[in-house]
């Protein structure tokens, strides 16, 4: 038996309304779009901003439904801690809930999400620690602009340790090792060289990008599309780049 | 105050016993009180590099396990003075370590005025490597010119800032390279990372560069520390190296090629 920690794409429903109907009518409706990307895709329900109405929704009715579109429910979150016997009995697995956190270097990563979009967003499962199960951190600096929270790294990334930003960029003063991940909801600013992974717009956002004084990354990835530096060809290895997402291709270019 | 070095490095085989004898030797003969512990338990060593194989009769799982005292444990060097050993047990292995039972010792260490406390590290980053550095107040993190020694070096490096108990005291550990076996042939011909990539890549205070040597072999075959042999290169360098460590500004040597002398070329 192998227990691993996994990236996958899965996606939230963020309910903003306590209408059954109108929510499978709004999800059925996102599904035609691209049916066989969705058909038998994961789903979780989170349920935060509906929380204090959880009540007035048919839940059980709500994961029927669901899997009738050929989704499949995974679990409920966003639930106060009182609601969770009652989400249970009507057949939801009751998920933990994303808190926000402020952190830095780790030795190891939780999965969690902060948008709050309308329709269903693809998000991924940052890799789940495997053998250390303290949490030693070390907070940084967090600077906040405009309602997003930037965080700053004054020492180098070192191998086997993760980074991750959640709602915000990740500002790296120095440079990060093989052997290292770092990952933000929002872009990457590294004044020095990247040598692990990198990855930006971790939960979805397309615009995000990746800025570094020496590209020598071991792989990068924008919003979930990700490429080994080494499978691409680019003659800013060692280099000041950028790169952005275009579509579904990754763009490097110089700075 | 008594200060706690480690002398680590992820990667096997780099130097870490031989150095661990070296700057014990060298900081007592400056000295200063100086205890070397050998965490690697069941694989140890330095009780070979130092000469007292022979003369281990209770280690440090016995002092952590209460069924002997420190003093009982610890060898007295007979070639330095204010030199002690306290070697690793062998028919053990790193499980009998327990986070109290180092702590004990250390701090017994402490209140005996050692001023220096050196923790000869096993390889790995498991039980016996992170109990060696946890207590540390410094760490001497000894690197091969060589990549797979560089990447675990700076996995070493990560574990130190983040997971050391300074560290968990929102302090950081002050971290110290030592380059061993260094060879400026190699390096010129391109085989060998140089002192500046090592640098670039580890970021931390270079304290010495130990050049490969015929007589480190010579040295723990006849359980001397090399740095009590004057004639030798590594030797001279370990040397060098303890003179930085106290504060002295020491230029570094034995990095360049040697050129061959006039007569040595016309006979080679």
């Amino acid at each position: 038996m192998e227990l691993k920690g996994e990236m996958s794409m899965l996606n939230v429903l963020h309910l903003h309304s306590t209408d059954v109907s109108e929510i499978i009518k709004q999800l059925e409706s996102k599904r035609d779009e691209v049916p066989a990307f969705f058909q038998n895709s994961p789903v979780i329900v989170d349920c935060t901003n509906v929380a204090e109405a959880l009540s007035n929704i048919d839940l059980a009715a709500l994961k029927k439904r669901i899997a009738d579109l050929m989704f499949v429910p995974v679990g409920m979150r966003g639930m106060e801690p009182e609601q969770q016997a009652m989400v249970m009995k009507a057949g939801w697995p009751a998920l933990r809930s994303v808190a926000k956190k402020k952190t830095a270097v780790s030795e190891d990563t939780q999965s969690s999400a902060t948008s709050s979009a309308v329709e269903s967003q693809a998000e991924e499962k940052p890799k789940k620690a495997t053998e250390e199960k303290s949490s030693e951190r070390t907070v940084p600096q967090t600077i906040t602009t405009n309602g997003n929270s930037t965080e700053v790294f004054a020492k180098p990334i070192r191998s086997g340790q993760q980074v991750f930003v959640d709602a915000g960029d990740a500002v790296l003063l120095t440079h990060t090792s093989a052997g290292s991940e770092v990952m933000a909801g929002g872009s990457v600013h590294v004044y020095g060289a990247i040598r692990g992974r990198v990855l930006a717009g971790v939960h979805g956002d397309i615009s995000a990008r990746i800025f570094c004084r020496s590209l020598d990354a071991e792989l990068i990835a924008i919003a979930g599309r990700y490429q080994l530096l080494d499978e691409g060809t680019t003659d800013l290895r060692g280099k000041p780049a950028m790169i952005r997402l275009d579509g579904e291709k990754l763009i490097i270019e110089a700075l | 105050m008594s200060k706690v070095i480690v002398v680590t490095s992820g990667k096997g085989g780099v130097g870490k016993t031989t150095s661990s004898a070296a700057i014990a030797v060298g900081l007592a003969a400056k000295g200063n009180k100086t205890a070397v512990i050998d965490f690697d338990v069941g694989l140890r060593n330095l009780d070979l590099i130092m000469g007292v194989e022979r003369r281990v009769v209770y280690d440090f799982v016995n002092v952590i396990n209460g069924e002997a005292t420190l003093k009982q444990a610890m060898i007295k060097d007979k070639r330095v003075d204010n030199l002690f050993i306290l070697p690793a047990s062998q028919t053990r292995d790193k499980d009998a370590l327990s986070q109290e039972g180092v702590e004990a010792v250390i701090e017994e260490l402490k209140a005996d005025g050692f001023d220096y406390i050196v923790c000869d590290s096993p390889a790995g980053i498991e039980k016996g490597a992170f109990m060696a550095l946890y207590f540390a107040d410094e760490a001497i993190v000894v690197t091969n010119p060589e990549v797979s020694s560089v990447r675990d070096s700076d996995r070493i490096l990560g574990i130190l800032q983040s997971r050391s108990r300074v560290a968990e005291q929102g302090g950081s550990v002050k971290e110290h390279l030592l380059i061993t076996r260094y060879s400026p042939e190699r390096v010129e011909g391109g085989d060998m990372l140089s002192v500046d990539d090592i640098v670039e890549i580890l970021s931390i205070p270079l304290l010495g560069i130990i050049p490969e040597s015929g007589s480190v072999l010579q040295a723990s075959n006849s359980g001397a520390p090399v740095i009590l042999d004057k004639e030798s290169e590594a030797g001279m360098a370990y040397s060098d190296a303890i003179d930085r460590f106290l504060g002295e500004e020491v230029p570094h040597r034995f990095m360049d090629v040697k050129k061959k002398g006039f007569f040595k070329k016309l006979f080679s």
